[in-house]
């Protein structure tokens, strides 16, 4: 039945990876992912974030809590937050922060799970459910 | 009572960061809500779904997703327990949740080890009180019960 499909979950455990390259110079791109992923977390699915060119200037201090998708908007740091808190595993593209001058053990915002090698991505993209890109 | 225009149930067994609370029913099912504060911080209500009824759900596997303008995210599970029943009433209006959060329940749930050993580990009456109130307090929430 539609109606009731609608109300209850019962979806199987999958995992999900979203390759995010969008950065804060296109700011309309930046909560969905994170809620998605928080929705998706919510599920019993195992979401995996990879920040990989300027998607990666997300994670770096100060950038995230200084701008909202929407003027007026939620601060993407809180999207962020919500999605950690939902069980999201954020991950940053390792070989993309020298070119953002960014440094991984003194620049990123605490949120940042894992700092990946481009194998790391390779690997989950291989063995995921789907790959969504921002 | 209430604390920062937060209202709480002193009746009721509340999670450690107030998330949800949970009530005792005759039956020994535990029904499972979101407390003001949660839905304070959610804004509008607009989607709720539930795991559906006889699914098993571990500690740490959420009862239920909530999806509002501004947030998306579980209805957090501390206990291991099978799902009974969604509140099809608030599933098919989920503003209920931000206008009535304590009459507004989401799920109804057993315990695997039995209400009693349940609810052990969640916080009740002055403790959870005062717990409430540090948390509305500290973080400056001011709820409101109106449909925004």
């Amino acid at each position: 039945m539609a109606e009731d499909q609608d109300h209850y979950l019962d979806n199987d455990e999958k995992t999900i990876v979203i390759v995010m390259t969008s950065g804060p110079s296109t700011p309309q791109r930046c909560a969905t992912p994170f809620y998605l992923g928080a929705i998706m977390a919510s599920m019993d699915v195992e979401v995996h974030i990879f920040f990989t060119m300027e998607g990666v200037r997300l994670m770096q201090c100060g950038i995230a809590e200084s701008f909202a998708a929407m003027e007026g908007g939620k601060k993407i740091i809180d999207f962020i937050r919500d999605a950690k808190r939902a069980g999201v595993v954020l991950h940053v593209c390792q070989p993309a922060l020298p070119g953002y001058k960014l440094d991984e053990d003194s620049d990123l915002i605490e949120e940042v799970d894992h700092v990946s090698r481009a194998s790391v991505l390779a690997d989950l993209v291989l063995r995921c459910d789907n790959v969504i890109t921002f | 009572m209430e604390c920062n225009g937060c209202e709480f149930h002193s009746e009721l067994h509340y999670d450690s960061e107030y998330q949800i609370w949970l009530r005792r029913e005759h039956d020994d099912s535990l029904t499972v809500g979101m407390t003001d504060i949660s839905q304070t911080i959610a804004g509008k209500i607009l989607h709720v779904r539930v795991r559906r009824p006889g699914t098993v759900r571990d500690p740490g596997k959420p009862v239920a997703t909530i999806e509002s303008g501004k947030w998306a995210g579980p209805i957090p599970n501390f206990i291991h327990c099978v799902i009974l029943e969604g509140n099809i009433e608030v599933l098919e209006n989920p503003v209920l949740l931000n206008s009535d959060p304590y009459n507004a329940w989401i799920a109804r749930v057993e315990a695997s080890a039995g209400a009693e050993a349940a609810l052990e580990m969640f916080l009740t009456g002055d403790e959870a009180h005062e717990g409430y109130c540090r948390r509305a307090r500290d973080e400056d929430i001011h709820c409101q019960r109106k449909v925004r």
